[in-house]
C-alpha cells in the first residue's frame, strides 16, 4: 500500500523526463496519479537502457522506475477530442504538472488560465529549462544542457579533459522533486481559501542550488574552483577526496579541527597499528590543525598534507572497499566506499531497515526489486507500490469511471485516434 | 491572502549542516516562523565553512551557512545543560513541526526525541534526518553529503570510464534529500489538519538519495548489470558532451551540445557552415557507435568560436546547446537574471551578500527570501522574553551560566 498521506487527491501528470519523479512522489504518498501520454507513449517510454536490452516500452528501466504507482491514459493532444478529455480530467484534479515546450498547452486551451476558470482549485506546475521570461525560455533541451547551465558540469572532471555529466542524468530529478515541493506549498493556502495557482519551476536554478557553497566564492574570496579531479577545495585548502583501494575507490575527508580532527587521528592510529605512517603524524595535534581555515598554509603544511595523502594511498591499496568501510564504521572515521550498485545491493544497513521493495510485474512475468521509500512515516507509512502502467492501461477505468463516458463513446474516440 | 503560503506555521529547528536546514528554509522563505536552536558550544559546522566575508573566517561570516538559513530566527541554547533542555521543551507546544539532524543518539540522550516531545504536543510532526536512518547497524554513521554521495552510488557513475572517479562537487546528496523531506512534511501538515494526527518521519539521506538512481538499482537487482562511469557518452544523443570553444580572457571555455536525431545533426552542420561525408557519422546509430571520433570532429567545429556565438546559432537551428558555466557566469546569466534568481541581502555582519533565490515561482503566494541568515543568537531576547516570558534578569543569569549560549 502507498502511504495514506495524500489519499483522495488527484494529480494529472503531463511531464516527460523533466518531471517524471514528481508524480512518483505523489503516488508514493497515496495520491491518484494519472499519467497522460500520447497514443504510442510518451518519450520517457523509450529512454535506454532497457531491462535485458529488450528495447520496448515494457522493458524501459526509466519508465519502470518513475511511472510506478501511476495510472496511464492516452490522449492525442493534436485532436479536439483528445484535448477535451484532458480538460475534463483537469476539471476533476487537484494538481497538474507538465513539462511541454513553453506555451504549447496554452496554445491548445490547456493552459493554466483556461483550466482554472473551470477549476479554480487547480494547482498547475510547469517545469521549464530556463524559466518563462528569459532569452532561453524556448531553448531546446537535453539533461546535459541543464547540468552545464547550472554550473555543476564545470566542476566535474579533470584538468585537460572535458567537463562531465553523470552516467545517469540528474537534472530532471531535481526539477521534478522541486515541483512536488512547490505544489505542496501551494496546497497549504488552498486548504484555507479553496484557490489554486500557477507554478513555474526553473531547472537551471535547481542545479545551481546543488553547488553548495561555491556560488559566492567569486565575490567573497575572489576566486572559484575549476575541475579538480579527485581533489576538492581551493588552492589554500586543497585535499584529496578519492583514493584507490584494492577493488575500487574510497572517499575520505581528511582534515583537522574539532569536527574532523578525531576522525583523522583515528585513521592515523589505524595506519600506525598496521605499520603505516610516520612519527610526525602520530604526534601532531590534529584538533588544533586547521590550515587554510584559521591559519595560512605554510610550506610545512603542504609537505605534511602531501606525505599524509601519499601514506593513506599506500595504506588503502592493501585492502578492499568492504574491509575499509567496516573499519571506518568501527573507528568512526569520515570515509565511505565509492559504492557500485552491487555494493549497495549487498549493504547490511539497507537490509536491516527493510529498504528494498518487491514489485511484481505481471507484464514481465517477474518481480523486480525497487529502492524502497525515502522515509519511514510512523502514522502513514509508504508501503509497496504498483508496477508502472502500460501505455493507456487505464483508459477504460479513467474515461469510463471518472469521466463517465459510455463504452461506445470510448470506442469511437479510439477509432478516431483521440486515445 | 498573504503573499506567503505558510504564514502561521511554526517550526522548531534543531538541525544543522545541510539537509535539515535546507528543509526548513523552504518553510521560512514561504512565511512560516522558523526558530533555529543553535549553540556556541557546538556551532553548526557550516558557520565556520567558507566562503567568508572578505575571506576572513568568523562565526557570523559564512555564506555557506547563510545560504541555507534565510528568513529564520536564531536562539542559542547549550542542550548539554538541563536548564537549556527545559527551555527548549517549553517551545515545543508552540511548534507544528520539529526538525533535527543529529546522529540518532543525541536527541534521545537529551530527552528531546519524538516520544518525549509528543507528550508536550500530541499532534506534533517531527522529522529526524541523518545519514543512514534512526535504526540499523550503521545508524550512528557520522558523515556529510560528500561521503553519502560516494556511499549511495553517485561517485561511481562520475568519471571518464572504468577506473576513473571524478566526483560531483560538494555534498551532492544534501541537495536531493531536502525536497523529499519538505514535500512530506507539508503533506503531513495537511494530513494533520484533516485527521488531527501528527507523526514521526525518519529520513535517511542515503535512502532519499537513491531515488535519483532507481533505474540503475532496479537493473542491477534484476540482471546484475552495474552502471559505471562512461564520460559524457549517451545511448540517445550523438553528439553529446562538452566541447572546447575559443578561450575568453585567457580562460578555457566549453559548450554542452546534445543532438537527438539526424535532422538536428544536419541542422547543426548547416548552422556551423560545416559538411560531413564521413560514413561513421551518417546516422544516429553510427554516430553513437563512433562517439569518440565524433567528439573530435565536433570539437574541431567549436574550437575557434565563442560559446555565445555557438549557443545562438545552434539553438536557432533547433539544437540543444548551452555554455558550461562557472560560478562567475551563473551570476551574469541572462536567464537566471530574467527569473530574478539572485538576491543581494543585507546581513548584520557581512553586509550585502549574494543569495540563491527560490527555484520556482508561485503566482499567488510567491514567497521570497525575507531576511538574510541570522547571526548566532540574534533572536534570544525576542524569544526568551517575548515568547517564554523570562525577565531580563533571568535571561542575564542564564547567559552567565552558559545555558543561553
Amino acid at each position: 500500500m502507498p502511504s495514506e498521506l495524500l489519499k483522495g487527491f488527484r494529480l494529472l501528470d503531463l511531464t516527460d523526463e523533466k518531471g517524471a519523479l514528481c508524480g512518483k512522489m505523489f503516488a508514493d504518498l497515496g495520491a491518484e496519479v494519472i499519467k497522460v501520454e500520447p497514443p504510442g507513449g510518451c518519450s520517457t517510454r523509450r529512454i535506454p537502457p532497457y531491462l535485458d536490452d529488450q528495447s520496448d516500452p515494457d522493458h524501459c528501466l526509466y519508465s519502470l522506475a518513475y511511472h510506478a504507482g501511476k495510472k496511464s491514459v492516452t490522449a492525442n493532444l493534436g485532436t479536439a477530442d483528445g484535448r477535451a478529455l484532458v480538460a475534463d480530467l483537469a476539471a476533476q484534479s487537484d494538481f497538474l504538472v507538465e513539462s511541454y515546450a513553453l506555451g504549447y498547452l496554452d496554445s491548445i486551451a490547456l493552459g493554466y488560465d483556461t483550466l482554472a476558470k473551470k477549476n479554480p482549485r487547480l494547482i498547475y506546475a510547469s517545469i521549464t529549462p530556463f524559466g518563462d521570461t528569459g532569452p532561453g525560455k524556448d531553448y531546446n533541451w537535453a539533461d546535459i544542457i541543464t547540468w552545464a547551465a547550472g554550473g555543476m558540469m564545470y566542476l566535474m572532471g579533470e584538468e585537460g579533459k572535458p567537463p562531465l555529466q553523470m552516467s545517469l542524468p540528474q537534472a530532471g530529478f531535481h526539477a521534478g522533486a522541486e515541483a512536488s515541493v512547490a505544489m505542496m506549498l501551494a496546497h497549504y493556502p488552498r486548504q484555507l481559501d479553496g484557490l489554486g495557482q500557477r507554478i513555474v519551476v526553473n531547472m537551471q536554478a535547481c542545479i545551481v542550488w546543488t553547488l553548495m557553497n561555491e556560488q559566492a566564492m567569486p565575490f567573497l574570496h575572489g576566486n572559484h574552483l575549476s575541475r579538480t579531479g579527485v581533489f576538492v577545495g581551493s588552492a589554500d585548502a586543497r585535499r584529496k577526496m578519492v583514493y584507490e583501494c584494492k577493488d575500487g575507490h574510497i572517499s575520505i575527508l581528511v582534515a583537522g579541527g574539532t569536527m574532523f580532527g578525531s576522525s583523522t587521528k583515528a585513521l592515523i592510529d589505524w595506519m600506525n597499528e598496521s605499520g603505516f605512517g610516520s612519527d610526525w603524524m602520530h604526534t601532531k595535534d590534529w584538533v588544533s590543525w586547521v590550515p587554510g581555515v584559521f591559519m595560512k598554509m605554510t610550506a610545512q603544511d603542504y609537505k605534511e598534507i602531501d606525505d599524509l595523502e601519499t601514506t593513506i594511498q599506500r595504506f588503502l591499496l592493501t585492502m578492499t572497499k568492504r574491509e575499509i568501510y567496516a573499519h571506518g564504521l568501527k573507528r568512526r572515521i569520515f570515509l565511505a566506499p565509492v559504492a557500485t550498485a552491487a555494493d549497495i545491493a549487498a549493504d547490511e544497513q539497507l537490509k536491516a531497515r527493510d529498504f528494498w521493495t518487491q514489485v511484481p510485474h505481471d507484464t514481465l512475468g517477474r518481480t523486480l526489486t525497487f529502492p524502497g521509500p525515502y522515509a519511514k512515516l510512523s502514522a502513514t507509512p509508504i508501503g509497496s507500490i504498483t508496477r508502472a502502467p502500460r501505455i493507456g492501461e487505464h483508459n477504460d477505468e479513467i474515461y469510463r469511471g471518472l469521466l463517465g463516458l459510455a463504452p461506445d463513446r470510448i470506442a469511437k474516440l479510439r477509432a478516431a485516434g483521440a486515445i | 491572502m498573504s503573499l506567503f503560503a505558510l504564514e502561521g506555521v511554526h517550526v522548531l529547528d534543531f538541525a544543522w549542516v545541510g539537509v535539515g536546514p535546507i528543509t526548513t528554509k523552504y518553510f521560512a522563505d514561504n512565511g512560516a516562523d522558523v526558530i533555529r536552536i543553535e549553540s556556541a558550544a557546538r556551532p553548526d559546522v557550516l558557520r565556520i565553512g567558507p566562503p567568508w566575508k572578505d575571506a576572513m573566517p568568523g562565526i557570523n561570516r559564512s555564506q555557506f551557512f547563510a545560504s541555507f538559513n534565510t528568513s529564520k530566527k536564531s536562539i542559542t541554547l547549550d542542550l548539554g545543560k538541563p536548564k537549556a533542555r527545559d527551555l527548549a521543551r517549553r517551545l515545543v507546544p508552540w511548534a507544528d513541526i520539529v526538525v533535527e539532524s543529529f546522529t540518532p543518539k543525541a536527541m534521545r540522550m537529551w530527552g528531546l526525541d519524538y516520544e518525549n516531545l509528543r507528550e508536550l504536543r500530541p499532534d506534533l510532526i517531527m522529522l529526524s534526518t541523518c545519514m543512514q536512518g534512526q535504526t540499523g547497524p550503521n545508524a550512528l554513521y557520522p558523515g556529510f553529503g560528500q561521503l553519502m554521495a560516494a556511499l549511495s552510488g553517485f561517485y561511481y557513475i562520475s568519471g571518464y570510464g572504468p577506473g576513473s572517479c571524478t566526483p560531483p562537487y560538494g555534498a551532492y546528496t544534501d541537495f536531493i534529500a531536502p525536497r523529499f523531506s519538505a514535500f512530506t512534511l507539508l503533506a503531513a501538515l495537511d494530513y494533520r489538519r484533516r485527521t488531527g494526527k501528527g507523526q514521526y518521519l525518519d529520513m535517511a539521506q542515503y535512502e532519499a538519495a537513491m531515488q535519483n538512481l532507481a533505474p540503475a538499482l532496479i537493473d542491477y537487482h534484476a540482471t546484475g548489470r552495474v552502471l559505471g562511469p562512461r564520460g559524457n557518452a549517451s545511448d540517445r544523443y550523438a553528439p553529446h558532451g562538452a566541447y572546447r570553444c575559443a578561450d575568453e580572457d585567457g580562460n578555457e571555455r566549453w559548450i554542452a551540445i546534445a543532438v537527438a536525431d539526424d535532422e538536428q545533426w544536419r541542422a547543426m552542420l548547416t548552422a556551423l557552415g560545416a559538411k560531413s561525408a564521413d560514413p561513421h557519422f551518417v546516422n544516429a546509430s553510427a554516430r553513437i557507435e563512433n562517439a569518440e571520433a565524433l567528439d573530435q570532429f565536433v570539437g574541431s567545429l567549436t574550437r575557434a568560436r565563442t560559446t555565445q556565438e555557438l549557443t545562438a546559432k545552434l539553438q536557432a537551428a533547433g539544437v540543444a546547446a548551452y555554455p558550461v558555466e562557472n560560478c562567475v557566469d551563473i551570476h551574469q546569466d541572462d536567464n537566471l537574471d530574467a527569473f530574478g534568481f539572485w538576491h543581494w541581502l543585507e546581513h548584520k555582519e557581512m553586509g550585502p551578500s549574494p543569495y540563491e533565490g527560490l527555484e520556482h515561482r508561485m503566482s499567488r503566494t510567491p514567497g521570497t527570501l525575507r531576511a538574510a541568515a541570522p547571526i548566532l543568537g540574534q533572536d534570544n531576547d525576542e524569544i526568551f522574553r517575548g515568547m517564554l516570558k523570562l525577565s531580563p534578569e533571568e535571561i542575564e543569569q542564564l547567559k552567565k551560566e552558559n545555558v543561553i549560549f
